[in-house]
């Protein structure tokens, strides 16, 4: 069992079980393996050298769609220009992050973080709950309510209820690496100097 | 970094007054609510991104998760299309606009 996420002299430590740290492999490798940009056959070379995605649009995956959202909601061609500059920079960063994080998994337990590896957990972390969050249907704040008392419900060794035990650990985790990082900034109105 | 994104083309049959109001009129970013972004992470990113004070941050995050949304910053569309980007790379639903 998963003890959270703290500040020691050393750096940022975590304690994971094996089982713990075989699930959060998958899932960094599986988001890492959706966001691998699909070029088509066609496309420019040296569009896609200098980072334009030429037939970008938005993902048929609605959990892919979270991870790389349309950024303008009026105007759908602003929307599709400002996708074919930027998405294969976002999957790229996206990528890095994960494989980042995933990296630090092979270190023993407890686990010890530097500052920008923990800040790589931090948003690996958020790509990885956006996707389960959305394999399971959560859209509003009403719906993991909802899911809360479903799973209750639900017998044991249901694929849904053990995608949203993984769902409640994921935020477990994340909520207590955000709040140590959180902690690590000015908390008054001073602006840090 | 997008490179030729707010290279706006010349459109001679913009009447100038438009041309004018659209300069004058500043963007914005807004980041909306959604159920899995936790509340001490969008405090965290507002906070680390923007360099907002602790108390702007968090307000911010509160009327995100409150109203639904809310502007988390204004300017040029330049940097609104860079803001949007950083918090797309956060995971926050982040969109541009211009502010009318």
């Amino acid at each position: 069992m998963a003890r959270r996420f703290r500040r020691s002299h050393k750096g940022i430590t975590v304690s994971l079980d094996e089982v713990e740290v075989d699930l959060l492999a998958r899932l960094f490798a599986d988001v890492a393996g959706m966001l691998a940009p699909v070029d088509s056959e066609d496309a420019d070379p040296l569009a896609a050298m200098v980072g334009i995605t030429e037939d970008a649009r938005m993902p048929d995956d609605p959990a892919l769609a979270r991870l790389l959202p349309d950024a303008n909601r009026d105007d759908p061609d602003a929307a599709a220009e400002f996708r074919r500059f930027t998405e294969r920079g976002l999957r790229d960063r996206k990528t890095e992050g994960l494989a980042t994080a995933a990296a630090t998994l092979d270190r023993g337990q407890p686990l010890t973080l530097s500052d920008d590896e923990a800040r790589a957990w931090l948003t690996a972390l958020t790509d990885v709950r956006l996707v389960v969050a959305e394999r399971l249907g959560l859209r509003t704040d009403d719906d993991t309510e909802a899911l809360h008392l479903e799973l209750a419900d639900l017998p044991d060794g249901d694929p849904r209820a053990w995608l949203g035990a993984v769902y409640d650990f994921l935020t477990w985790l994340q909520e207590s690496l955000a709040e140590v990082l959180l902690a690590g900034l000015p908390d008054s109105d001073a602006t840090g100097a | 970094m997008p490179i030729v994104l707010s290279t706006a083309p010349a459109e001679a049959e913009r009447p100038v007054s438009d041309t004018r109001s659209e300069l004058q009129t500043p963007w914005v970013t807004i980041v909306w609510n959604d159920p899995v972004n936790l509340m001490s992470y969008v405090t965290y990113v507002f906070q680390s991104y923007f360099s907002y004070p602790r108390p702007a941050a968090e307000k911010l995050m509160h009327d995100v998760h409150t109203k639904g949304r809310a502007v988390v910053s204004t300017g040029s569309l330049e940097e609104m299309e860079r803001d949007t980007e950083a918090m797309h790379g956060f995971g926050l639903w982040a969109t541009f606009s211009q502010d009318r």
